[in-house]
């Protein structure tokens, strides 16, 4: 059973309630603290103990970044002090997110599996998340580098951390409701360039719960339909609890020393963030390739141009290139893996070209003069701003 | 590494001069008087996802097999380099810190992680090293993740 998330249970446990931890309004120095506090159960030495799944929200609102970005590359900070905005560092990857009254935070701790790998934890543990939004009747994969998708636009983000001690924490994002403008304000994204279609363009590649039922949902009552898929997917009987007092007083220490530190906020990648744009004349008129870099990695990838709709296969391949290392042969290989020439009617080298042309124009900038870009997890920023 | 000491299989390479550690998918290649290099192989670097940091020790750490040497940051994950050995870190590879995409580039050659002085050089027979074994180990390895889904069918 360890290919289906067997070994959250364990040996000889398999009837051992989880825990279940639901709580509203999280700190975002204090929500990350108390995940990662969830983790010292499972060090290696302590005795066997079920999986926590912790199902929280965040105060509206919270700013955080994954763990190697550059915090002031990602965050608007002025915006953020002018809002009350808080901001912190995850200790998994992935990239910039809002958090809030909308958005359900999901950590699930455990001991790490021996021998399972990243990428089948990652998918064990999203198949829990899948299983619940299928109780709504929502379908979703997986797609691009461990993100869900519906119908081509991005639900939920996950994220994975090991510590060293061999305990596991998965995080995930999962968007009951999304306030666009706010995130446009917050987060480093083009609102200035693309001005009146930023919004448009991030609701063509991210969906919620509300977009997706047309009633308003939040993350409090997603926090049921998460719990259902988890306790189905796994067969787990999940136990309403508490963090231990021990836990609570490691959480309130790592807050201070670690998540709300200047010296976490501002820890810095060896890489450096950069962006480019490159234009493609296409039938239906001229469309425009904007891409962020994090060193040689793609960022993120968007098309914009006059479409009626974004095509799929567009779509697809702007999510097929984030987090690709930008060399011609893989761009070439996403590209035609996707049909994403065919559905912008360009020869497949043309569009190829556009897409390095785009990330060496990043590269080449900052190799003039290093500058740090602008992204989030959703949308780029297509131009380098000189610090 | 000579030409002969590579192979492929199932589409993924792999080198069959050198120590592997199923678990972990580091890999250890003795270099004389129990000196070693120790790296990931190719497999390993593919189901952790793409890399985006490495944080590799200092010289003169000591490292314990089975325990955590560095840390390594992929895009979705962050999470422990774990020491196939126990001894002593000689020297750091500063391209591979630099540019991790060199450890997808070239995992067995210029993408090395960390070179070593063994403490205990039985911790070398502890390791897959029969070529026949490591490459049975590997092709059963490749067939469980493109089931699983974590590398491409």
């Amino acid at each position: 059973m360890s290919g289906t998330g067997g070994w959250l249970n364990p040996a000889g446990q398999a009837a051992v309630p989880w825990r279940l931890i639901a709580d509203d309004g999280a700190a975002a120095a204090g929500g990350l603290a108390v995940d990662e506090a969830l983790m010292a159960r499972y060090a290696r030495g302590e005795q066997p103990a079920a999986p926590t799944l912790r199902l929280y929200t965040y105060r509206t609102h919270c700013a955080l970044i994954g763990r190697y970005q550059n915090l002031e590359a990602e965050v608007d900070l002025d915006a953020c002090r002018e809002t009350g905005t808080q901001v912190s560092r995850r200790p998994t990857g992935g990239g910039a997110i809002i958090m809030g009254a909308g958005q359900l935070g999901v950590a699930l701790t455990a001991a790490a599996p021996s021998g399972r790998r990243p990428r089948e934890i990652i998918e064990d543990l999203a198949a829990a998340l899948i299983t619940g939004l299928a109780g709504l009747g929502i379908t979703a994969v997986f797609k691009g580098k461990n993100d869900l998708e519906v119908n081509g636009r991005k639900i939920a983000g996950l994220g994975l951390y090991l510590d060293q001690s061999g305990a596991l924490l998965f995080h995930a994002s999962v968007l009951a409701d999304l306030d666009i403008d706010f995130m446009l304000r917050a987060l480093r994204i083009p609102a200035a360039k693309l001005a009146d279609k930023a919004a448009a363009a991030v609701a063509e590649r991210v969906t919620t719960l509300t977009a997706l039922t047309g009633v308003r949902w939040d993350g409090p009552a997603l926090r049921p339909v998460i719990e259902a898929g988890f306790a189905k997917t796994f067969g787990a009987d999940l136990e309403p609890a508490q963090p231990s007092a021990a836990e609570l007083t490691a959480a309130g220490e790592l807050a201070t020393a670690r998540y709300a530190s200047m010296s976490w906020l501002a820890d810095r990648s060896a890489a450096l963030d950069g962006s480019g744009s490159a234009a493609l004349k296409t039938p239906a008129g001229l469309a425009r390739i904007y891409l962020t870099t994090h060193g040689d990695l793609v960022k993120n990838a968007i098309v914009v141009g006059d479409f009626n709709d974004l095509p799929p296969a567009v779509a697809d391949m702007e999510a097929a290139l984030r987090w690709h290392r930008l060399d011609d042969r893989s761009v070439a290989a996403v590209v035609a893996r996707t049909g994403a020439a065919g559905a912008l009617a360009v020869p497949a080298d043309q569009l190829v070209a556009a897409v390095l042309h785009a990330g060496h124009q990043a590269v080449d900038r900052l190799a003039a003069a290093p500058a740090r870009s602008e992204g989030s997890c959703y949308f780029p920023e297509p131009t380098v701003r000189h610090q | 590494m000579t030409d002969d000491a590579l192979r492929e299989v199932s589409g993924f390479a792999i080198a069959l001069d050198r120590a592997y550690a199923p678990a972990t998918h580091m890999w250890v290649r003795p270099t004389g008087d129990l000196h070693v290099t120790i790296g990931m192989d190719p497999l390993g670097v593919e189901t952790s996802g793409t890399l985006a940091q490495l944080s590799l020790p200092e010289p003169g750490q000591v490292l314990i097999a089975g325990q955590p040497f560095g840390q390594l940051e992929a895009v979705k994950f962050v999470g422990p380099l774990t020491s196939p050995v126990s001894g002593t870190v000689r020297a750091v590879n500063a391209a591979a810190a630099a540019d991790p995409g060199l450890v997808e580039r070239e995992p067995f050659t210029a993408g090395w992680l960390i070179k070593a002085i063994l403490s205990d050089p039985a911790d070398l027979g502890k390791l897959l090293t029969d070529p026949q074994a490591i490459t049975d180990w590997y092709a059963a390895r490749i067939a469980d993740y493109r089931l699983s889904g974590a590398i491409a069918r």
